[in-house]
């Protein structure tokens, strides 16, 4: 009887799919708000790539197209990073194209109230503000502010204008906020940024240690490759090195958990150990490592106007292994609650001949008031051992944002940074004005204002006129408060270019429509150097443009026509090939626009054709110049350094009154702030509001069950929130863990804003709070 | 047990009204269109006296223009 | 003109058919960029391992539960990742043996009174990266998200001729796992499932590229 019941409700389903494609056919146009498909549709699509739009994995998806709409997506088999697999975000990524409150108008605040211009009217008044700002406060009082999902002509024009035409360098993204460590610490150690390896590492390694990563979630796709190769090859183990339990702690062979700061001191014993038991390469390390030690007592950023410039000394090996004599397991099992033979199972890992071992991390590592420190100091394991640059051995540095070694990274979109070197060296600035076509003088040699400074700047009122573009400071800048209410006071004038109204937008006197992903052509650049081109697939909606093309409007209304002379059909080809000049050279050789147009993306260096897997290695990588089996030629000595980086405690620890752990992160269904995610509604349905995690027996001690309220309490602020005790991540006592996805609760007003001195990142993962049952 | 859906159209001006008709009805289910003077029907009867019966009901309502049958289904072998 | 087309309804199905037929063409320059399909067809040795492996008895068993509107109801676009329709533990905590239990091998979920469906990939074990737990049903915001119609039943080219495979096999190269047993779907179930080369009879034609005829060279 079931049976024939629910055989009606497919016939009946039939029925009226039957009417609804009939009334298609007779009145071309008509819509049926109930019902989902598209109708007098009978499922033609075509398939076109693209990188995905979310986090830093980088897959590619096969957008479908049907009717001038995104209607499905596939995982692309041509694409190596992904081979065909996508994660939720991924497959119902085209959704987030179609929330009804989507910006399809510019915006202007006109008597304290937005009202809806023609977007030519909006960008005649953002440049008329820009120049006037710059005349009466300097060329420092404008700044503009985007993110690692700027696609590359995004940041390009950005720097171009900035840096290159107005002459500040005002010029940041938020990247600062995820990947400066990474760079800092591929600085240090190696004297070039990004990865030496390769997703491919992970179908070579027998050993994976995920360094405060909680991959499962956060780069599924890349964990599902590795739990493929340990269900495949027998050889493999999973290691999840972190504060918290989560769902990556789960699928691992053993899971270890250390208190917050302290994996400083464990990878210190770690490199303790392989000395003691001599399970050096010392012919690696003789030919290829050079030993340095820098200033200590480095602070933590939390004062205005605060600066640092560390030191580099060279000390000799002997110097570093005493240096260690202070990491000794048992020493170090006081300071991180790491079972002394947890540490020496750790260090036999890294040590063992065998063995080849891949490192993982993302934002447990950068995010971290040492956060330069500890990059190097994983560094430092890899170096001793000699396991790097080889398939499967690999020090891997993951990304967040689609387009944070792309456009922030490789472009430059830092203060410091020239999309070839830094404002610093004359040199680059030379470089700089030739392919820009601007005198050298316009590029001042000093750089400004970081992140955290310059939202710091524009609250003391250094700053007058910000363009936010494709980010949202006002959910994710840590000690928020300030911040909001710094854009908020009455001289400023904020510029937003987004998709949909956030708390971003609600602080704008401007706001122009964006166009999203495959609304516009352009580039992404993925964790492990792949450049990926997308083309435009459909229509952005209303008046929606692309951000580089609104940069261009105002740069073109500013006077730099000669700058900016490109048109709307041919932009993004012409801006590729311009930016590509920057990098000409064995060792950052980009690929021409023709080939990435062709191909589910590139990886660079890309000499004569070929795509550099492994850089430092002379097998794979053409700028190898030495003649020995290495040659980390990012440094003047060709050798890459370890460095000798003590403990030193977070900026701010649990006492008597603030007596937890605030840690914050994400969820898998969403992804930065939510302002997509969110409208997408599978992944909205699945995870509808942030919560905090709390570990059950002080859920128990607190009197809170499941779902109930407690009040997050900091120096800075607090926010009420619902419980959840035994969810997908269990804290360990004493932590609390809390999504930022969620604008309805800002964990960022509660955050501290300290950050690492040499990076300047700030970290959201360590501060004091304490619970009140609400 | 036959099942039918037709596309209904609307004296004129009178879409609201129609839909609200229709929804009265026993047996009926409808998705009117957003941009047309368009009502989708679906209807599901357990018999053929009801079937007739809704007929009758259909054939009185004023709101109702024009009936086009797009779909027929009954499971009775002849 | 009421009423002004019905009775004579004595046959069991009539439609619009031949309005069903009108089929929609995109934009032919959007192909330059497609992807082509050379990869399409490489896993088929998989259904026949799967079918080697897969009881008599099961295949042929009768039961089903979900019907093909209810399967595509719960899917965003054909061939979307289905949420999760049943409650999970709290934690959902990844071990891969949680769904597997029951979702490589299906049969009767007495928890659930029905039949299970069957992955037709259970060697990806991460399910949470693609299914979605389901812990509200309230949107964020409304959405203008549409889809097109999935793949129509029965788009044989001749009367009687074997249907095409109207969708992509990437991650559905498994015939057995949706097309036979219980869980399978009515509508879509097989009635001959003692024939094991599914291919044999049903070419892939899912409808991602216009109809070319072939022409031979002169």
């Amino acid at each position: 009887m079931t049976k024939k019941l629910n055989r009606r409700r497919f016939l009946k389903y039939a029925a009226a799919g039957s009417a609804v494609a009939t009334a298609g056919a007779l009145f071309p146009g008509i819509s049926f708000g109930d019902w989902q498909n598209l109708s007098n549709n009978s499922g033609l699509i075509s398939w076109q790539k693209a990188p995905c739009r979310f986090c830093g994995t980088g897959c590619g998806v096969l957008v479908g197209v049907s009717d001038g709409r995104a209607v499905a997506v596939k995982g692309d088999p041509n694409c190596s990073v992904n081979k065909g697999l996508c994660c939720m975000k991924g497959y119902h990524s085209v959704q987030m194209l179609y929330g009804k409150d989507r910006i399809t108008t510019a915006q202007v605040r006109k008597n304290g109230k937005m009202v809806e211009v023609p977007i030519q009217e909006a960008l005649d008044l953002v440049a008329e503000k820009l120049q006037e700002t710059k005349e009466k406060h300097g060329k420092d009082s404008v700044a503009i502010y985007g993110s690692g999902q700027w696609t590359i002509p995004d940041g390009y024009v950005a720097s171009k204008l900035f840096k290159g035409c107005l002459g500040t360098n005002n010029v940041e993204a938020n990247a600062r906020l995820c990947m400066a460590s990474a760079v800092t610490g591929f600085m240090t150690s190696f004297g070039i940024d990004e990865p030496m390896g390769c997703y491919e590492d992970m179908d070579h390694a027998n050993v994976f240690i995920t360094w405060g990563n909680n991959m499962a979630e956060m780069h599924p796709v890349l964990f599902s490759r590795i739990l493929a190769n340990r269900k495949r090859r027998t050889n493999v183990t999973v290691i999840d090195f972190a504060t918290r339990s989560t769902r990556t702690s789960q699928a691992a062979d053993k899971s270890i958990i250390f208190n917050p700061q302290s994996d400083l001191a464990v990878a210190n014993a770690i490199c303790y150990e392989i000395i003691k038991h001599n399970w050096v390469d010392w012919n690696f390390v003789n030919e290829h490592v050079s030993f340095y030690k820098g200033k200590t007592n480095i602070g933590y950023g939390t004062e205005d106007h605060f600066a640092f410039k560390d030191k580099a000394e060279p000390i000799g090996f002997e110097e570093y292994k005493l240096f260690l004599e202070d990491y000794t397991p048992e020493k170090v099992e006081k300071i991180s609650g790491v079972p002394a033979k947890d540490i020496k199972y750790m260090a036999a890992l890294y040590g063992d001949p065998d063995l080849k071992v891949t490192s993982f991390w993302c934002m447990g590592m950068n995010q971290h008031t040492r956060g330069t420190w500890i990059n190097n100091l994983v560094y430092n394991i890899h170096l001793l051992v000699g396991k790097i640059s080889t398939p499967g051995n690999s020090p891997f540095s993951l990304t967040g944002q689609p387009s944070a070694c792309g456009t922030v990274r490789e472009v430059g979109t830092l203060t410091h940074k020239l999309p070839h070197g830094v404002v610093m060296n004359e040199h680059h600035r030379k470089m700089a004005a030739e392919i820009w076509d601007v005198p050298v003088k316009n590029i001042d040699p000093k750089p400004t204002y970081h992140t955290v400074e310059m939202f710091r700047a524009l609250d003391r009122g250094d700053i007058k006129f910000i363009w936010i573009q494709v980010t949202n400071p006002m959910v994710t800048m840590p000690n928020l408060r300030r911040y909001r209410d710094g854009a908020l006071k009455d001289d400023r004038f904020v510029v937003v270019s987004d998709v949909y109204p956030t708390p971003t937008t609600d602080v704008a006197d401007v706001i122009l429509p964006s166009a999203l992903w495959v609304e516009q052509e352009g580039m992404f650049g993925n964790s492990e150097r792949r450049t990926q081109h997308f083309a435009q697939i459909v229509d952005p909606p209303g008046e929606a443009m692309s951000d580089t093309w609104q940069i261009i409007e105002v740069a073109k209304r500013l006077g730099f026509e000669k700058q900016f002379p490109w048109t709307e059909d041919n932009y993004i080809g012409k801006i590729w090939e311009e930016y590509r000049k920057f990098h000409a050279g064995p060792k950052h050789e980009m690929a021409s626009y023709e080939v990435l147009k062709k191909r589910s993306g590139v990886q660079w260096p890309f000499v004569n054709g070929k795509e550099t897997r492994w850089r430092f290695n002379p097998k794979y990588d053409p700028a190898c110049s030495n003649g020995k089996d290495f040659d980390f030629y990012g440094k003047k000595d060709h050798r890459a350094w370890i460095w000798a980086r003590p403990y030193e405690p977070a900026a701010e620890s649990p006492d008597n009154e603030y007596n937890f752990w605030l840690n914050t992160g994400r969820v898998i269904e969403h992804w930065h702030t939510g302002s997509l995610t969110r409208r997408i509604p599978v992944l909205h349905n699945a995870v509808p509001a942030s919560y905090v995690e709390i570990n059950p027996e002080d859920a128990t001690e607190l009197g809170v069950v499941n779902g109930e309220m407690v009040k997050i309490i900091s120096r800075r602020g607090e926010v009420t929130m619902p419980a959840q005790i035994r969810g997908r991540g269990v804290p360990p006592r004493g932590m609390v863990f809390v999504p930022f996805f969620d604008e309805s609760y800002l964990i960022n007003e509660v955050t501290l804003d300290a950050f690492c001195p040499i990076s300047k990142q700030p970290d959201y993962k360590k501060c004091a709070v304490r619970l009140e049952k609400a | 047990m036959p099942i039918f859906s037709y596309l209904a159209l609307p004296i004129d001006g009178a879409r609201e009204m129609l839909c609200t008709d229709l929804a009265k009805l026993p047996h009926c289910e409808i998705i009117p269109s957003d941009n047309r003077e368009v009502v989708v029907l679906v209807t599901d009867t357990p018999d053929d006296d009801t079937e007739n019966k809704l007929q009758k009901s259909l054939n009185n309502l004023q709101s109702l223009q024009s009936l086009s049958l797009t779909f027929g289904y009954d499971d009775k072998e002849k | 003109m009421k009423q002004s087309e019905k009775r004579g309804w004595k046959v069991t199905a009539v439609a619009t058919l031949c309005l069903f037929n009108v089929l929609f063409f995109t934009g032919s320059d959007a192909f330059s960029a497609s992807v082509d399909l050379k990869d399409f067809d490489h896993q088929g040795k998989k259904i026949y391992d799967t079918y080697d492996e897969t009881p008599q008895l099961y295949m042929s068993a009768d039961s089903g539960d979900r019907n093909l509107a209810v399967y595509y109801q719960r899917r965003q676009y054909p061939g979307s990742p289905p949420p999760i329709p049943h409650e999970v533990d709290l934690t959902f905590s990844g071990n891969e043996t949680d769904c597997l239990s029951c979702h490589e091998r299906g049969g009767y979920s007495q928890e659930f009174g029905k039949f299970i469906p069957v992955t037709p990939h259970p060697e990806k074990t991460l399910c949470y990266q693609c299914h979605a737990q389901v812990t509200t049903t309230e949107k964020f915001v409304e959405t203008n998200w549409k889809s097109i119609a999935p793949p129509r039943l029965g788009r044989s080219f001749l009367g009687s001729s074997p249907p095409p495979i109207p969708h992509a096999l990437q991650m559905r190269e498994n015939c057995i796992s949706c097309h036979t047993g219980p869980g399978a779907v009515v509508e879509i179930r097989v009635d001959h499932s003692a024939r094991g080369n599914c291919r044999q009879c049903h070419v892939p034609a899912p409808q991602t590229t216009l109809m070319q005829e072939f022409v031979r060279k002169p």
